[in-house]
């Protein structure tokens, strides 16, 4: 194996917070859409009840899904946020750093594989949580996948997936700040700005928040103006992140 | 001086390295070579330049002016073929707290070119030789400092470079681990013809193993020391009031704002 992969995927293998993040999403996505499913089901006019019924787009497993995917998106983002900013900031914030000079492997490339491993980090917490979402699904009794279920979890996956791929750009701020802290806290910029251009009624347009959207966050209306093009702009605003970030760490200087 | 020949000449050499941060010149106009076999120790106070000197030879640090070279080629287009040859330690060593010592050492050997192979069983070497074989699987943020040091002395080692650079190599070092590496400085480089830039605040020390002591103070070259000479520590001292007398030392505006 590539020595750059090697050494970034055993870093991320034991890394405590790769792990957390890793079960947090896995284990606490479906069990917080379990509760709030079964919330939703038991009826009544509690608050929480009330809540949940309104996230729900359908019924049965289906409808479920739909909460899974509403929740996942959010976690993806904010898992592979932190994971992100922790890859490509923990080297200057323990001062390991000089190590990745004057070395063979040159610095963009161990960027790049800093990338990939984030990149099977996030598809794997993506799959297993909707994996996992789905035969919670079933054990509650929400009937077998049908082919809606199965095409719902796909969604789900999907926009899960461009969430964690809107996550990178942070590796950016991670890097140019030479810190994690940085990092999170752009994430947090990033979560709090989506909530209110969503308000706006411009989410549609804005790469962060139009994944939920086209899942039923914003109801099945705003749900009906998410296209396409509006979820790819995630690709080009991850791309120039991983560019901008490879970029930076190729002219590093260890000031 | 002339840059150096791949063959002939120097192996590290810099000219007129000069580099600065804000307002503050941190290394001016410096001249410096280390031959193939030989141990050229750099002393000064602390914020003399030494580490900056070091970061620039390495390519860690872009200079303001001047050039640096290694065995004959530019700094900064150097290629896999001159890093591969090229160990250091500068401040915090290559040590991550969630890898064990062992496979800390064998990501150090990788990202220097060697193989999965002999990255392994060169590792177990290091590990042996510098007495590590009792943390050897445990995770590393167990280490005490002064074996974090020894660990990063093992990942500057695994790959047999021939240019050392180690920026105070002994920090949190026992007396016995102080022996060990002294130990293997004089035989890599006297046996092996590794050649061997150090920096140290221990004038003994240096003196026990340098062919060639260069002061440094405030980012100048001031002079050489005999390290065969007696009482370095002295003549050190002289050395820098010396030039702190003579200055002056008023900082000239930076070459770019």
């Amino acid at each position: 194996m590539d020595a750059a992969i090697a050494t970034e995927a055993l870093k991320l293998r034991r890394s405590p917070v790769a792990r957390t993040g890793w079960l947090t999403v896995v284990v606490g996505v479906p069990a917080l859409t379990a509760a709030l499913t079964a919330a939703a089901r038991a009826g009544g006019d509690s608050q929480l009840a009330v809540k949940a019924a309104a996230m729900l787009t359908g019924t049965g497993l289906v409808g479920y899904l739909g909460i899974v995917g509403q929740v996942t998106t959010v976690a993806m983002l904010v898992t592979t946020g932190i994971v992100t900013a922790w890859c490509f900031g923990r080297e200057f914030v323990d001062g390991t750093v000089a190590g990745l000079f004057a070395a063979t492997v040159s610095r963009g490339r161990i960027a790049a594989a800093k990338f990939v491993v984030l990149l099977i980090w996030s598809l794997t917490a993506c799959a297993a949580t909707v994996l996992v979402a789905l035969l919670a699904g079933v054990l509650l009794g929400l009937g077998p996948p049908s082919g809606d279920a199965w095409r719902r979890a796909g969604m789900d996956f999907a926009a899960g997936t461009l969430m964690a791929a809107l996550a990178l750009p942070l590796a950016w701020v991670a890097s140019a700040r030479q810190g994690y802290l940085p990092a999170v806290a752009a994430l947090l910029l990033i979560v709090v700005a989506t909530q209110i251009i969503t308000a706006l009624g411009a989410g549609g347009w804005f790469p962060y928040a139009a994944p939920a959207l086209w899942l039923g966050m914003g109801g099945p209306e705003a749900a009906a103006t998410i296209g396409p093009t509006q979820l790819l702009l995630a690709i080009p605003v991850s791309a120039v992140g991983i560019w901008a970030t490879t970029t930076w760490w190729r002219r590093a200087q260890l000031t | 001086m002339t840059p150096a020949s791949p063959t002939t000449g120097p192996v590290v050499a810099g000219q007129g390295l000069t580099r600065w941060f804000d307002t503050d010149r941190a290394v001016d106009s410096v001249d410096l070579t280390v031959a193939s076999g030989e141990i050229h120790a750099l002393v000064g106070l602390n914020g003399a330049g030494k580490t900056t000197l070091m970061k620039i030879l390495l390519g860690m640090l872009r200079p303001d002016s001047g050039a640096a070279w290694l065995f004959g080629e530019p700094v900064d287009t150097a290629g896999p073929h001159v890093w591969s040859r090229v160990g250091h330690l500068l401040e915090t060593p290559f040590c991550y707290g969630e890898l064990t010592p062992t496979e800390n050492v064998v990501a150090a050997a990788r990202l220097h070119g060697m193989n999965t192979r002999a990255a392994r069983r060169r590792a177990a070497e290091m590990i042996s030789q510098l007495t590590l074989d009792r943390w050897a699987d445990r995770r590393s943020r167990v280490l005490s400092l002064g074996n974090r040091q020894r660990l990063g002395l093992a990942c500057a080692l695994v790959h047999r470079p021939q240019v050392l650079i180690l920026d105070e190599p002994t920090n949190g070092l026992d007396p016995m681990g102080v022996l060990e590496l002294r130990g293997m400085l004089l035989s890599r480089s006297h046996h092996a013809g590794v050649a061997v830039l150090v920096s140290s605040h221990h004038l003994d020390e240096v003196a026990r193993i340098a062919d060639r002591i260069t002061v440094m103070h405030r980012g100048v070259v001031i002079g050489n020391l005999d390290p065969g000479g007696v009482d370095l520590e002295h003549r050190f001292f002289d050395m820098v009031y010396t030039a702190e007398k003579e200055g002056p030392w008023t900082q000239q505006s930076p070459p770019r704002p």
